[in-house]
């Protein structure tokens, strides 16, 4: 993460959330969910939002193949995610 | 920005106006014109400004930052840790950073979205911005196969 303030800046309620998914998973936290519960009112609540109904809502696309859409259009991009 | 984002319409308006109207570091009209300018880049076909749209100019992005948006909005596997260091340097906190960063990701992504949802429609588009700029997204990703980095 470059920005530090992302990478250690979270508030309280969102720093507990994110030391649960640390011991849960057992794994670091990925940067992207970082990034969503960093100040969550400007950016990571309405994206988590907009994700899920686009990805999870009803849809004549089955979750898979959404998947399968994120995953390939991540390729082009070069993302990583 | 309604009726050009499909049947998600509402949501994206919501998510949108969570980045440029929340009280922030970097101000409004900013990242209003850092977003245009993204979704321009990102294929945003032609069509009438909003009225906001057309009091936005170029002029309301910091000089420092026009590079760095472009670069997200086109290529943002390119950015570099020296990138962000050199605009730290300048000044900018990490929030105006971040502010700069989702607003021009957000916009580049709405663009490609009006873009695709438009050749759906059957309009006719201008040429890809991104033909003609950098390497082609099918070139080897330098990350292997994909998957993420630990």
């Amino acid at each position: 993460m470059r920005l530090r303030t992302v990478e250690h800046g979270h508030r309280l309620a969102q720093r507990l959330k994110l030391l649960l998914i640390r011991v849960v998973s057992m794994r670091r936290v990925p940067d992207v969910v970082k990034t969503l519960f960093y100040r969550p009112e400007f950016f990571g609540r309405p994206m988590c939002d907009w994700t899920q109904a686009v990805m999870r809502g009803p849809s004549p696309w089955s979750v898979g193949e959404r998947e399968l859409f994120a995953a390939f259009t991540s390729r082009l991009n070069q993302c990583l995610f | 920005m309604e009726n050009r984002t499909g049947r998600y319409a509402a949501l994206t308006k919501r998510l949108v106006d969570s980045v440029l109207a929340t009280p922030g570091h970097m101000a409004s009209d900013a990242r209003q014109a850092v977003l245009a300018r993204a979704a321009r880049l990102g294929g945003r076909p032609s069509s009438p400004l909003s009225q906001r749209e057309r009091g936005i100019g170029a002029e309301d992005i910091p000089p420092a930052l026009a590079d760095y948006v472009d670069k997200v909005a086109l290529h943002a596997y390119t950015v570099t840790d020296q990138d962000l260091a050199t605009l730290k340097q300048a000044g900018n906190s990490d929030d105006v950073l971040f502010e700069a960063t989702v607003s021009a990701a957000l916009g580049a992504a709405l663009g490609r979205l009006e873009r695709g949802l438009s050749a759906l429609c059957g309009e006719a588009s201008a040429p890809d911005p991104l033909s003609t700029l950098g390497p082609h997204p099918l070139t080897p990703s330098p990350f292997g196969r994909g998957g993420t980095r630990e």
